[in-house]
This record gives C-alpha cells, sequence and structure tokens, in this order.
C-alpha cells in the first residue's frame, strides 16, 4: 500500500499529559504538530486517575478539555493507534516511518455509538481498569476516549461478525491492514511515559499473587467514578474494607529491585487516596507505612497535615513482608522505626502497594537518544535545560525523563516545546539567506 | 432508503433588526440509529419545519459524515439558510466540526447553534420512545430560539506588541529572556540589583550533576546578552504598568550606576580599594564585608563596579583615583516601554530565622545554610575548617528551618503566619553539603537532624545513600519535638549542645556537642508588595504568587499577559526553575509569536443606550480592569457608561445579572436567548404533535 | 394522561453539562421531562430569570454548577448569593422553594446527577404544576396589569 506522508514542524511521540501540553504549546504558537499514540485513545495514564492532588480536583475534569483541544486543534495531527517504527535524519529534520496498526474499524465512519460494544459475545480484561473490568473485542476505548471510535482487538476476535451486522454506518472492516504514514518533522519530543512497577515484582510483598493486596493504580480505578465496581471493594471477595494499609516506597528506593530512586508521586497519591477512602468509607481506617513523606510540592505539605488531622494514620515503617491469613486479610509485618525498630505484625483487610515509576521505553535504538543509569531519558545538562537530550532536535517532556507528578510533567511539557520551537526557528534561519532588518542591538547597563 | 427528508414550506419569516431575514436550517440526525432508534426524527423534522423562521427541516443517517456537511453546505450556498441547528451528538465531540462546516459555506461559525440528542436524549431515556421525542422537539425548539437570536460574531483580535518583559535577573528570568529571544520575540529584562545572576551565584557545586554554579550560570548569561532581541536594564524597576494583554505599557525606573563602561578594570580594583566604607557583603550573607563601590563577585555580569548609594558617604576617595568615569550623583531616569507580556521571575529569599530560633542570633556558632555555602567557598583550599576563631570538629545540620511550621508550636512569621510549605530544596541541598564536608574535611562529624529526608529528584536519593555511606550521622525528630540548641556548660569540648529527642533510636533524648550548627533554612518570596499591587496579581496564602490553576495553566497568572517564572511561585531547585521559565516562555509566545492575540468571542458587552452608568457590574465584576466606567460626553452631558475591556473579560456574565438596565450580555450567550429557549421549552407543542 | 412536569437544567460546560454526557455515556436513564441548556456561569442569570420561567410553566430549576471547580473567578459565589435571593421571592409568589435548587456537579458525577433529577422529578410530581401553585398562592398576584398611557 502506498505511503501516506505529513509533512509537520514538531513530532510529539505519545498522547499523554506531558505530550498532549507539549503539542498545544507548539500547536498554540503557529507550529504544525504530528501527536503520535500507540494506543487507540489519547490520555495516557492520567485519564485513568480518580482525582488529582492536591487540588483534588476530578482529573476527566483536568484532562479531557485537553484531549478534546488536541483532538480539535487546527495545528495538531493526532495519530492514535500508531508506532513510530524508524526514524532517519534528513538536513536537520527527522523523517519517522510510522505504522497505523488496524483498528478493523474505518475511522472516517464510526460515530462511537458502541453497538458494535454491545453485539461482542467476547469479554476480555480490561487493561483501563488494571485488568479487573472486562471489555468486548470491539469497543471504544473507554468513556471518555479521544477519539471516540471503536477499536477491534483482532487476536481475540471470534470473527462472529455481530458487531458487522449491527453497525449502522458499516464501519467496521475486517479487511483492514497495517499502513505506512511517513512523518517528516523539523523536531521531535519525546513524551514516552512511565510504566508502574509490576505488581508481582516484589516476592516479599506476596509476588502479585495475594489477591487483597493491590496497586495504587487499581485503587485509582476504584475510586474512579467511572470504576469497574462503583464503589470500593477488595477484589478478593467484594467485601468492603475495613482497614485498608498502605506500603510507601513499594518498587522505589528499593536496591533489591535495581530502582534505588525516588518515584516523587507516591507519598501524595497514597495521601490523596486515603483522603478519598475516608470519604468514600468513613468507618475504613487507613494507615500508611512509610519511610519518609516526601511531600514536597507546592501545597502539598498542607495536604499531607489535613490527612493526618483527619485521623490517617501514618506510621513510619519499613515493610518486610506481606502474607495472608485463612480469610485472605492480608498480614503486614512492618519494622515500627518510632518505636525502636520493634517488629510487629498487622493485619488489614486490604493492602495497597504504593508502586513506583519505571522507565517504559527505551529511545536509543529508534531515535538514538541515550538514557542514564537509572534507564530514563538521559538529560546532559539537568539544571539548565532539564528538556534537551543528547540528540539535537529531540527533547524529552514528562516521565520519560524520570518520576514526576503531573504538574511537573505540565511544566516539562511547556519547556520543551519551548525548546522545540527554539530550535525550528534557528533551523529555518540557519537555512535561509538571513531577512532580519538588522535591529539595532541595545545593551544598556546602567 | 432515502437518507434525507427534506420538508419545506413557505411561511411567513421573522425578521432581524438589521433587516436580514433569518432562514433557518434544522438538521435532525440518526447517529445511525443512535438517536433514531429511540427518537423518532422524522416526526422530529416535521414538527420543527412549521415553526417560524425555519426554512430547511432534514435529517441525516450521519450529518457528522462528509454527506451530511455537504448538505448543510449547499442549504447555505443554495436555499439562503442563516442559521444552522443541528440536533446531534454531545457539542464536545462535533460542535468545532460543524462550526468549520458553516464556515466553508461562507457563513458566520457562530450562527451555528448544537443540540445534544443523543448522550442527553436518546442514550438516557431507555425505551421512552414518547417522551425521548418530545424532549427532542423542546431541545430542537429551544435551539431554534437561540439561532432567531443568534448574531454574527468575530474573534476578539488584540495587537500583540512582540515584546516581552522579564522582571529579575536570577537564572529563571534569565532562562525566560532566553527562550522568548530565541523565538524571535523581543525581550527587555529588568534586574533591581547592579549585577546580573540572582540566588544561583551565590551557590557553589549543584545538584545533581556536580556542575559549578557560576559557570553553568554565565554561559547563560552570556547568551543571553549575545543575544540581539534582548535589553538588559540592571538597577531597574518596574514603576508603573497600565494596559493589557499585548499591550501593557510598563514604566521602569532605572538608577545610575555611578561608574561607567568604559571605566579600566585596574582602576577599578584601585578605585573598590581606596574606598573607606565597610559594609555587610549581602553576596557572602553577611560573613565578609564590601565598600560602597563594589562589585558582587569576581567575575560577576556586569563588570563594571557600581556605586552603592545607600551607603556610599560621596567622600569622593574613589574620585582621586580616576575622577574619569565615576559619577557620584545618582541621576534615577524612567522611561516606559511598550510590552505584549510579562514575566515574573523576582525569586525568592532565604527564610531569616527569627532572634533565638535554634540559637540563631544568640551564638555565634549557629548560622545557616547558606552561610555555609559562603563559608566553603571562602574557605579556599584549606586543610581544616575554622569558625569563629576555632576549629570545627562536630556539626550539626538542623532540617525544615523555616519551612514545614505548624501552627500552634512554632512562632509565627511577622506577618501573622506560618511557613506551613515544604521548601523542596533544602533537604538534598543539606546532604549535598554534608558529603562535601565529610570529603573535604575527614576529621569533621557531620550530624543530620531531620524529620523526613525528601532527595525526591532525579539523582538526589544518591546523596541520600552517599552521606550514610560517608558516616553522616542522622537523628530524626517530630515536628512537635524540635531540637533545642543550648550553650554548652563550662568546660565542654564544644561550645553549643544541639539536644534532641531521636526517634531512631526510640525516642531517646540525645545531647550532640558541636562546634557549628547549620540551619537549613527554606525559601521565601521576595517581598513584591508593590509589585504584586502595580500588575494586580495576587499571592496564595503561602505568599508565593498564585497561577490560575496548577494543571491546567500553571504559568498563567489572572491577569491575561502575566505570567510566572521560577521560585516567585513557590520554592523550586535550578532544573525546576528552568523548567518553569520555559514553560513560562511558551506561553508568551503563544500570546505574542504571531503578532496578534485571538481571543473567544464570548464576552460581555454594553449597550451604551441602556446603560445608565449604575457601576453594579464593575462592583461585582472578579477581573481586574475587565469592566470599569468612564466618562463620555451625550448631548452636551457628561455621563457614565460602563466599557468592557475584552482582553480581560471572561464572559463568566456576573455584570449580566448585576446590571439593573439589562445593559450588558455576554455574546453568544445572552438572555434574551436564554428566555427565548425557555419560552420554547415551556411552550404548548403545536396542535399537530399533541399524542406523539 | 396527566402533563409531566418540566424540568430546566442550567448546566455549566466545565460541570454539569459534562457531567450529563458523562452520563449518556453509560446509558444510564432518568425522566424525559428534563431539558438541559449549557450554560458559562449561572452567575449570568439574574434572580428575574428564575422567576419568569417558573412563570412561562417551568416547574423545576436544577442549577448545575461547577462548584469549587468552577474556571470562573468568584462565579459560583455569586451564582449562590442570587439564588438565595430568589428564594423570598419565590416564597411571596406562593411558589415552593424546592422547585429551584443549585448543585455541583462535575464532569464525570454521574451518580449525583441522575440523583439530582430524579428527586427533583419525584417532588414535582408531589408538588403538582407551579402553574397550580401560583394560582393559589394566599396573596394574589394582581392579575391584570394598568397599562400606562
Amino acid at each position: 500500500m502506498a505511503s501516506d506522508k505529513l509533512r509537520v514542524d514538531a513530532l510529539v511521540v505519545g498522547g499523554g499529559i506531558a505530550g498532549m501540553q507539549s503539542a498545544l504549546d507548539l500547536a498554540d504558537q503557529g507550529y504544525q504538530v504530528a501527536l503520535v499514540e500507540k494506543e487507540a485513545s489519547i490520555g495516557g495514564k492520567m485519564i485513568a486517575l480518580s482525582k488529582v492532588f492536591p487540588t483534588l480536583d476530578c482529573c476527566s475534569c483536568i484532562t479531557t478539555p485537553k484531549m478534546s483541544a488536541v483532538a480539535h486543534h487546527r495545528n495538531i495531527h493526532l495519530l492514535t493507534y500508531c508506532e513510530v517504527q524508524s526514524i532517519r535524519e534528513n538536513g536537520g529534520g527527522f523523517v519517522a516511518q510510522v505504522l497505523k496498526k488496524p483498528r478493523y474499524v474505518n475511522e472516517d465512519l464510526c460515530t462511537g455509538c458502541r453497538q458494535c460494544e454491545y453485539a461482542c459475545p467476547i469479554d476480555l480484561p480490561d487493561p483501563f481498569d488494571r485488568g479487573y473490568g472486562a471489555h468486548r473485542a470491539i469497543r471504544v476505548p473507554f468513556s471518555t476516549a479521544v477519539p471516540q471510535i471503536a477499536v477491534l482487538d483482532i487476536e481475540n476476535c471470534l470473527l462472529c461478525g455481530k458487531c458487522e451486522q449491527v453497525c449502522p454506518v458499516s464501519a467496521v472492516d475486517f479487511t483492514q491492514t497495517p499502513q505506512q504514514l511517513e512523518i517528516e518533522a523539523g523536531s521531535i519530543v519525546l513524551a514516552t511515559g512511565y510504566e508502574v512497577t509490576p505488581r508481582d515484582a516484589k516476592k516479599e510483598y506476596g509476588g502479585g499473587k495475594l489477591p487483597n493486596v493491590i496497586d495504587a493504580l487499581f485503587m485509582e480505578r476504584l475510586l474512579a467514578p467511572t470504576g469497574p465496581y462503583g464503589h470500593v471493594l477488595r477484589p478478593g471477595d467484594g467485601k468492603e474494607p475495613e482497614s485498608i494499609a498502605y506500603v510507601q516506597c513499594a518498587g522505589s528506593r528499593d536496591q533489591t529491585l535495581g530502582v534505588p530512586y525516588c518515584s516523587r508521586v507516591c507519598c501524595m497519591y497514597a495521601i490523596k487516596q486515603a483522603m478519598l477512602i475516608s470519604g468514600a468509607l468513613p468507618l475504613a481506617d487507613v494507615t500508611i507505612y512509610y519511610m519518609d513523606i516526601r511531600t514536597f510540592g507546592k501545597g502539598y505539605e498542607q495536604f499531607y497535615q489535613n490527612a493526618k488531622a483527619m485521623g490517617i494514620e501514618f506510621v513510619k515503617g519499613k515493610v518486610a513482608r506481606i502474607t495472608e491469613d485463612e480469610n485472605q486479610n492480608p498480614i503486614v509485618r512492618v519494622e515500627l522505626i518510632d518505636e525502636g525498630s520493634r517488629v510487629v505484625e498487622r493485619t488489614h483487610d486490604l493492602v495497597v502497594l504504593s508502586v513506583g515509576m519505571l522507565p517504559r521505553y527505551n529511545p536509543q535504538p529508534l531515535y538514538g537518544v541515550p538514557v542514564a543509569d537509572d534507564g530514563f531519558v538521559e538529560v546532559p545538562s539537568p539544571n539548565i535545560s532539564p528538556c534537551v537530550t543528547d540528540r539535537p532536535g529531540i527533547f524529552v517532556t514528562g516521565t520519560a525523563a524520570g518520576p514526576m507528578d503531573i504538574v511537573d510533567s505540565i511544566m516539562t511539557a511547556g519547556a520543551a516545546a519551548s525548546e522545540a520551537a527554539a530550535y525550528l526557528r534557528a533551523r529555518k534561519s540557519a537555512s535561509s539567506v538571513s531577512t532580519t532588518t538588522g535591529k539595532e542591538r541595545e545593551l544598556v547597563y546602567a | 432508503m432515502p437518507e434525507t427528508s427534506e420538508i419545506r414550506r413557505q411561511k411567513d419569516s421573522q425578521s432581524n433588526p438589521q433587516g436580514e431575514e433569518i432562514r433557518i436550517g434544522v438538521y435532525t440526525c440518526h447517529c445511525g440509529g443512535n438517536i433514531s432508534d429511540v427518537v423518532r426524527c422524522e416526526k422530529v423534522a416535521k414538527v420543527l419545519s412549521e415553526m417560524p423562521n425555519v426554512v430547511v427541516s432534514r435529517t441525516h443517517m450521519a450529518m457528522c459524515s462528509d454527506a451530511g456537511q455537504a448538505m448543510v453546505e449547499e442549504d447555505i450556498r443554495e436555499r439562503g439558510v442563516n442559521r444552522v441547528v443541528i440536533g446531534a451528538c454531545a457539542p464536545s465531540l462535533h460542535e468545532q466540526t460543524f462550526r468549520r462546516t458553516v464556515a466553508r459555506a461562507g457563513l458566520n461559525p457562530y450562527l451555528y447553534y448544537h443540540v445534544c440528542l443523543r448522550e442527553q436524549d436518546s442514550w438516557v431515556s431507555g425505551g421512552d420512545c414518547e417522551g425521548a421525542t418530545e424532549k427532542a422537539i423542546r431541545l430542537m425548539a429551544a435551539g431554534i430560539a437561540k439561532a432567531r437570536h443568534l448574531k454574527a460574531l468575530d474573534p476578539i483580535r488584540l495587537d500583540a506588541k512582540q515584546r516581552a518583559l522579564v522582571i529579575g535577573g536570577g537564572v529563571a528570568g534569565l532562562r525566560s529572556a532566553w527562550d522568548i529571544a530565541r523565538r524571535g520575540i523581543q525581550v527587555t529584562l529588568i534586574e533591581k540589583s547592579p549585577f546580573l545572576g540572582g540566588r544561583m551565584a551565590q551557590l557553589e557545586t549543584t545538584f545533581p550533576a556536580g556542575e559549578t554554579a557560576r559557570e553553568l550560570l554565565h554561559d547563560l548569561i552570556e547568551r543571553v546578552l549575545a543575544h540581539p532581541n534582548v535589553t538588559v536594564h540592571t538597577r531597574a524597576e518596574l514603576v508603573g504598568v497600565r494596559g493589557y494583554v499585548g499591550d501593557f505599557h510598563v514604566q521602569i525606573r532605572r538608577q545610575s550606576r555611578g561608574v561607567s563602561d568604559d571605566f579600566a578594570q585596574a582602576q577599578a580594583e584601585a578605585a573598590i580599594a581606596a574606598c573607606p566604607v565597610e559594609v555587610p557583603d549581602e553576596f557572602n550573607y553577611g560573613l565578609t564585608t564590601r565598600k560602597a563601590i563594589y562589585r558582587a563577585y569576581p567575575g560577576c555580569t556586569p563588570a563594571t563596579p557600581a556605586i552603592d548609594w545607600e551607603n556610599c558617604t560621596l567622600c569622593g576617595k574613589c574620585l582621586q583615583v580616576n575622577g574619569q568615569g565615576i559619577d557620584l550623583e545618582n541621576k534615577p531616569e524612567t522611561f516606559e516601554i511598550n510590552v505584549g507580556a510579562v514575566v515574573v521571575a523576582t525569586g525568592f529569599r532565604p527564610y531569616e530565622p527569627r532572634q533565638g530560633e535554634y540559637g540563631y542570633g544568640e551564638f555565634p556558632e549557629v548560622v545557616t545554610l547558606p552561610q555555609l555555602i559562603r563559608l566553603l567557598a571562602l574557605a579556599g583550599e584549606s586543610e581544616g575548617l575554622e569558625w569563629n576563631g576555632h576549629p570545627v570538629r562536630n556539626i550539626a545540620m538542623i532540617h525544615c528551618v523555616g519551612s514545614r511550621q505548624i501552627e500552634g508550636i512554632h512562632e509565627p512569621q511577622p506577618d501573622g503566619q506560618v511557613n506551613d510549605y515544604c521548601s523542596r530544596v533544602c533537604c538534598t541541598a543539606t546532604l549535598h553539603l554534608a558529603n562535601e564536608l565529610r570529603g573535604r574535611f575527614p576529621n569533621v562529624n557531620v550530624f543530620d537532624v531531620y524529620q523526613d529526608i525528601r532527595t525526591y529528584g532525579r539523582g538526589h536519593e544518591d546523596y541520600y545513600t552517599q552521606a550514610s555511606a560517608n558516616m553522616v550521622r542522622f537523628l530524626r525528630f517530630h515536628a512537635e519535638e524540635p531540637p533545642e540548641v543550648v550553650p554548652a556548660p563550662d568546660g565542654d569540648s564544644c561550645p553549643v549542645l544541639v539536644k534532641i529527642k531521636d526517634y531512631l533510636t526510640w525516642g531517646e533524648e540525645i545531647e550532640v556537642p558541636v562546634d557549628l550548627v547549620v540551619l537549613a533554612v527554606g525559601i521565601m518570596p521576595r517581598p513584591i508588595d508593590d509589585l504584586i499591587k502595580m500588575l494586580k496579581i495576587s499571592p496564595g496564602t503561602d505568599r508565593f504568587l498564585l497561577e490560575v490553576h496548577p494543571k491546567l495553566r500553571p504559568v498563567e497568572t489572572a491577569v491575561p499577559g502575566i505570567v510566572l517564572a521560577g521560585t516567585a511561585q513557590g520554592p523550586m531547585n535550578i532544573q525546576e526553575s528552568c523548567a518553569a521559565a520555559s514553560a513560562a516562555a511558551a506561553k508568551v509566545a503563544v500570546l505574542l509569536g504571531q503578532g496578534l492575540v485571538e481571543l473567544e468571542p464570548f464576552v460581555a458587552r454594553v449597550d451604551p443606550e441602556r446603560c445608565r452608568g449604575s457601576g453594579q457590574c464593575v462592583e461585582v465584576c472578579c477581573y481586574e480592569d475587565a469592566i470599569s466606567l468612564q466618562t463620555f460626553s451625550v448631548n452636551g452631558r457628561e455621563v457614565q457608561r460602563a466599557v468592557v475591556t475584552p482582553a480581560n473579560c471572561t464572559g463568566c456574565g456576573a455584570c449580566v445579572s448585576a446590571c439593573p438596565n439589562r445593559a450588558i450580555d455576554v455574546q453568544g450567550w445572552t438572555l434574551e436567548q436564554y428566555e427565548a429557549m425557555v419560552d420554547a421549552i415551556a411552550a404548548d407543542l403545536p396542535a399537530s404533535e399533541v399524542g406523539v | 394522561m396527566a402533563e409531566k412536569p418540566k424540568i430546566l437544567i442550567l448546566a455549566t460546560l466545565s460541570g454539569g453539562y459534562a457531567g450529563a454526557n458523562s452520563v449518556g455515556q453509560l446509558r444510564k436513564d432518568y425522566p424525559t421531562n428534563t431539558y438541559i441548556l449549557p450554560v458559562l456561569c449561572p452567575c449570568l442569570f439574574p434572580e428575574d430569570f428564575y422567576l419568569r420561567a417558573f412563570e412561562r410553566g417551568i416547574d423545576g430549576i436544577l442549577v448545575m454548577y461547577s462548584g469549587t471547580d468552577s474556571p470562573y473567578k468568584g462565579g459560583p459565589e455569586r451564582a449562590a448569593e442570587i439564588i438565595n435571593r430568589v428564594y423570598p421571592m419565590m416564597k411571596e409568589r406562593g411558589i415552593d422553594t424546592r422547585r429551584l435548587r443549585l448543585v455541583a456537579i462535575c464532569t464525570v458525577c454521574t451518580g449525583p446527577f441522575l440523583k439530582e433529577v430524579n428527586e427533583m422529578n419525584d417532588l414535582l410530581q408531589e408538588l403538582g404544576p407551579v402553574r397550580r401553585e401560583r394560582s393559589s398562592t394566599a396573596t394574589p398576584q394582581p392579575q391584570t396589569v394598568q397599562s400606562r398611557e
């Protein structure tokens, strides 16, 4: 199939909050932007969250306007369900070969009505709900997905044709094939995001086998109004938990996992979730086992103090092991540092692991952008140029350059946009005859 | 099966006041059954077709399809449709699509109204076809009613002056100025002091990469100064502002430097040496003194010395070295420049502990962390560390001084407040320094007295790990039981004791005899009350400048065109300040980069015929300079009339409800339109519709 | 068949209106006699707007604003002030004040949205049409307005 071509000023890789914000900050300046997202919807990790700290804004209320702005922006070409396959340099700019994966649904026809989803007989674990909820083999990825276009998981499809029959606009197309797209871009912004510590990473914490030990991202879904149960229940037996424990640094600051660094967000999200649980289950006790509480951002310390005042229990202690009793209640073995490092075992109904942030994508092979020892994109001059990578013309934003929260991701997104804009301008003026009118240089010292 | 149904009829049509006949095209989308399975779309179309001003009423399988859009365009071109109402999915999905559709056909895009028949009707009405159909008719009727009152609108376009003002010559201001300049926008940077570099110049090695602060800074300063788009004024302050985004007029007052640029280096040294005045040197946080003609530090920018007007006695000794190039009369000048946006990068000041806080000001052995940084720099290559004439063998570093304060435990500041925030940088800075101390002076014991170690940043945790490996002794206190610094009993080996209830050893009371106590003081915003008043921006409860929303608009203030960069907004380290400064520059580029600021036209509009100048609108408006009373002459009589500054209006409508004369409306969302919609919803359905 | 009460819902684009769309996404049913109009901020509406709507035959009004999530400074507070002033005016006219409610609804507040709509509908079934209430008022309004010469 003939490959389509697109010429833009900047290619943004990744449609999470950082990528979206970078794309918007460039597009609002008048630059043409291609935003490539490998999933079927933009929104990244953020759109799956319940509420965001420290304002406790509903997360969807912050994310959806940005998603919609990206989708409707006249300077942004949104390419979802696409992956960059190769990059080559071209006169200071780049040419990206992009694979457009088949949705098996005609994007121009689909109205997002979900008739196909209702007709589909296949139920699969929904990654949006951390595998706890279910979705159909053909579905609109989630209620606030952008674009609102169905996608078919062909690997799990029975090819029963029910979706095709019910689609009112005949958008289902089993004959779709992958397509190639060529994007010529003056600069690239990497916004490839992060991964969380896998639930089975730590054998001492049950290795992912204890049903009532969940990770914090799943708790986000439990707390979200659109979550899988619509209520905070423990997955083991659907019981409403009365005692919930958070284990901090479950995957961060842990040499045994090869993750020596702090993931920056876990203290705040645990406190936020604890507060939301207090609202959802007013009678539940919430305990947070921590090493250091790191509430360093604007308004964060105040948030922590409020949580303490609300009665959330903070216990300084390193959790050594989690097991369970005969009723699948998790037992937490913890060294109480404030009590002379006494080791105790405490039973809770539900344990939430405050999992950390891991690098998700290594851009070295494709983009020639090296990563540092921690696996995140290396930034050679971190203080003055926090978004500049080792390769000219390629910039980095958000958690691709290390753990950070949404506020910091958005800041670096603006910074990466600034860098890319300046790079594009310098390239333009270098490649054309100087047209500046020779403005008087004015340097004044008092 | 026919895809569309067309019902048209001739009827009496209403005209708008401009005499233009209002011809409305109404379209009810089936949404491939999503709407039409529940709502009887043909019925809806038929009922609507009989309504006044409706000249076309159609349905379509998918209005958003090319065919659906083409139908609308054709009706505008061929049938003179000049208002369009489409009932379809949620406006968040396709309102923009259809605005573009009508615009393509030559109609003003604001003569379009979108009705939600899917998410708010067919999808939520179960099997109640009759109810859903009636609801659709009423919602569409309301849309038609609004359409009758729609007016063509144009986006508000403001010429944007392609120059920005950056206030503050520290790293954030410099970084912001550089980004703006590189983006092709002119920048004027003003710095209050005679030298550039701000607080960063007072640092030595930086975390996490170990680079030398002043080298990084000088590199940045050189790039800024070398950029043809940049103008720098030192010793300059903002003294007045008027105007709005795209067109601010700012007054700047600049004091004389007292020393001209061509004053030779060698003579400068001699002139400085000749000055008899000695004042505490702020660069070294008062650890040393400087003259009244001075440079901030060796290698500072500009290199030309400046006269300290406050402390100069005009004795003229410096003139005797060489009178040429020194002028001992301060001749402040004020000038005005025109800028499109303002970046506030006024930075921070270290918390100044109150007298007696952890012995500060009582015992000479108590210093602050910024002072220790200067102290170590001044110590140079010396083998041992000395302070106050005594060798230093034991140092205690106390965290969270002036940070994480709790009301009722900590004494409030002079303004009655406590600093209840974390200052973000002190933990890593303290450990960074602790490691340096252990490295340079292996015989010095370091005791780190903390609550929580917050080495959160990339590479920061390494400093903590390294400190433990370096045998830095950690002692942990609870906020309610802060450590105390007391004089050591006579004959003790050390001058002071730090008493602490250490929770790493089961709350044991420990006394640590030390030669030096270092207070890791927090970050406070610089006092900039005048600037805040002038710019009409606001600080938050923590006194740092407030952004509109930490995630939606993190660098913007409530005043359009005024953005924040760096520690004026909150504690940040160098890296975070630079990211924030670049983000601020991106916002400036968005505003000014295209020479034009374009805003949605949904802002208040005053009808001068109806306005009686009551001023109630001005009273309720929460936005600075969005609406004001101005004096006009009407038939030779002076009257007051409200005037909206569209650039500052958000369209909230507070003024609309406040106006006793209904003289104000929000364009595109007028009260008249709402009343017409309410009437349409409340109205009885046409006879033909009885018994849907 | 008795006429169904008419519920007018003034919903902010940043709050209730988007929340209503979320309800739609979830295909949760609620009564059809509900008419949602998008608003930027309800502080736009003066007291008489509400009174006029009741006069025209709107039986209940739900103002779904964005509360503390509002992008408009001071807007939610002002809307609340205005509505608080409407209540005594409703009383004066014999209109049950429960017919007007100001509630904060966020973009994914589907539960609260449904609760408010259903409760208002139940209440209006119980109260009956606003027209009847206004005609049975103890202190009758002047029936005719003298035309001024």
